[in-house]
């Protein structure tokens, strides 16, 4: 702990950065699996609403000042994510309308919200982009914490998480309580999104979920490739990000997404490069 | 309460161009629920989030594009991102959906660089992500004129072979519907619609007015025709009070909108649900 005191403002951006490039595509190769990876979008925005209801509540309210608009932001997520399952029943024939419903209502609510609240604008920046700067020691313990906590789920039901995300109906068969595991991976997916707020913002947690995941099933040829090689991708996004926004003097979760986008459309080329060469070399040998 | 917007010329333009608007973006909305894109429209509105900031970017460093209206390179982007998503789509071939969180995401996060070389992170940035009272002029408002009759005349036009498509695709394509051309129209048609809604809404809830209407109207309408009366209905109730309700309470107006429509599709989806188990009910007593 005290090590962690004497660490730099800089040092702590890192730390967490790192963290969450770990973190981040684990979730990412199960919802991708899944075919799920708009879910984050829809609970990252959901975030937002909560965040801002957390700083209007301690506006408000003295005796709540101790309440941190990341819990707020955390519990709003997990809210979304039943109202998401809900919707999907009631618009049975058009399920895809869940997430655009939540995503835009989250919104919405959270505009208002920020229009009533008398915070500067750039706290709003903050949340909305991230900002390595801002990452305060408390910020590091709850992302450590929180980081902690889902890798520990993870460990703990990966096994269930996996046989549910390949074939839910054998998962199902087997007598595994899908629908509670199904809460759990929403409690997983909200854990990393109200980490990842600090550093990247909740506009851009999506990305660090999605990119690197969407750049490692190009080359993965199992799923534990897929989450190896997207941790790999992760990390190099978050550690060239920090680094590029630092001496460009550029808002750091902006760099972060840019870097993994470089990263993907250079990961599309080689394969795309690959294919081609391979295709060539298979019409040789039959020719 | 209407008065003061008839009286300033500010918002007077505004006014007349949340009326079109409310009917517009519900219209296309239908299509675009029913041909089952409705996260397309949330990665093209953060598409034209980039678009904008390169605007900005430009307007910085060339003064030609210091005066334009950012909106029309946003809508441009947007254009040039749908084709790119259907171009990932080809790439990812067994994972199709992943193509709209990775430029939705990849949108946002270029964007914030843009912004950020732009120095842009000001109250400016805030309206048009959450929209703006007064931000039409009367040069902008002739152009909202002209687009909305552009849009109003090719959707009456086509609106047989778009209804044909929605309904049923390969029929259409058998019958001999150039089914990507048609697609490209109506591309272009979605990214003109989300550039004239964003100045009142905002990018990040244009989405909202263009499938929460509809998502409403589905639960009441029992024919194609009567979703298109619904939703614009709707929707001109959610704009108008909207904007109007955000003038005197000084909110941003897209959140008031958004918020005045999620609270009519919660009125629908309860009135519809109960009234479905009364049926229900009344269906098993007469049995």
């Amino acid at each position: 702990m005290e090590l962690l005191e004497q660490l730099t403002f800089l040092e702590r951006g890192i730390i967490a950065g790192l963290l969450i490039g770990f973190t981040a595509p684990l979730i990412g190769a199960f919802l991708l699996v899944r075919r799920m990876t708009i879910i984050s979008e829809g609970l990252s925005h959901v975030t937002l609403t909560g965040i801002t209801a957390g700083v209007l509540m301690i506006q408000t309210a003295a005796w709540l000042e101790w309440v941190n608009p990341l819990y707020t932001g955390l519990l709003f997520s997990l809210l979304g994510s039943l109202a998401i399952e809900k919707l999907r029943q009631v618009y049975k024939h058009f399920s895809e309308l869940a997430v655009p419903i939540i995503l835009s209502g989250g919104v919405g609510v959270s505009a208002v919200m920020i229009s009533i609240a008398a915070t500067s604008y750039t706290e709003w920046y903050n949340y909305l982009f991230g900002s390595i700067v801002t990452v305060s020691l408390n910020d590091l313990f709850f992302s450590l914490g929180v980081g902690a906590a889902a890798l520990l789920i993870l460990g703990l039901f990966y096994k269930e998480l996996l046989s549910l995300s390949f074939d839910s109906e054998f998962a199902a068969a087997s007598g595994i309580p899908a629908r509670r595991l199904n809460f759990i991976f929403s409690l997983l997916i909200a854990l990393v999104i109200s980490m990842s707020i600090m550093i990247v913002g909740i506009l851009l947690v999506g990305a660090l979920i999605t990119l690197p995941v969407a750049a490692a099933v190009l080359f993965a040829k199992s799923f534990r490739q897929v989450m190896i090689l997207g941790i790999l991708f992760g990390e190099a996004a978050v550690i060239g990000g920090i680094i590029s926004s630092y001496y460009l003097n550029v808002a750091t979760g902006g760099m972060i997404v840019l870097t993994g986008v470089i990263l993907l459309a250079g990961a599309v080329l080689v394969r795309r490069l690959m294919d081609i060469f391979s295709s060539s070399r298979k019409e040789e040998s039959t020719a | 309460m209407i008065d003061v917007f008839l009286q300033y010329d500010f918002l007077r333009y505004s006014f007349y161009t949340s009326v079109l608007i409310g009917f517009l973006a519900p219209i296309v909305g239908v299509f675009i629920v029913v041909r089952r894109m409705s996260l397309m429209a949330d990665a093209l509105s953060h598409i034209t989030l980039t678009g904008i900031a390169f605007s900005l970017l430009l307007g910085r460093h060339f003064s030609l594009f210091a005066g334009a209206n950012p909106v029309y390179m946003g809508m441009v982007f947007a254009v040039g991102g749908s084709i790119l998503t259907e171009n990932l789509r080809r790439t990812y071939r067994f994972y199709q959906e992943i193509a709209i969180p990775i430029i939705l995401s990849s949108a946002v996060g270029i964007g914030v660089v843009f912004i950020s070389l732009a120095d842009g992170f000001t109250t400016d940035l805030f309206s048009y992500l959450f929209g703006s009272v007064s931000a039409v002029s009367e040069g902008d408002f002739q152009m909202v004129l002209l687009l909305t009759g552009a849009v109003s005349l090719l959707l009456l036009l086509f609106y047989k072979e778009l209804f044909f498509l929605s309904f049923d695709e390969e029929q259409a394509v058998v019958s001999g519907l150039p089914k990507q051309w048609m697609h490209f129209l109506f591309i272009i048609i979605t990214a003109v619609v989300i550039g004239l809604s964003m100045q009142i809404v905002g990018i990040l809830l244009v989405s909202a007015l263009m499938t929460l209407p509809v998502a409403a109207a589905m639960r009441l309408a029992s024919s194609f025709k009567q979703m298109f009366i619904y939703s614009v209905l709707i929707g001109e109730v959610s704009v108008m009070s909207g904007l109007v309700a955000a003038f005197h309470l000084d909110t941003a107006p897209g959140g008031m909108i958004v918020v005045i429509n999620i609270l009519l599709l919660l009125i629908i989806l309860g009135i519809t649900s109960a009234g479905g188990t009364m049926q229900r009910r009344g269906r098993r007593g007469t049995a």
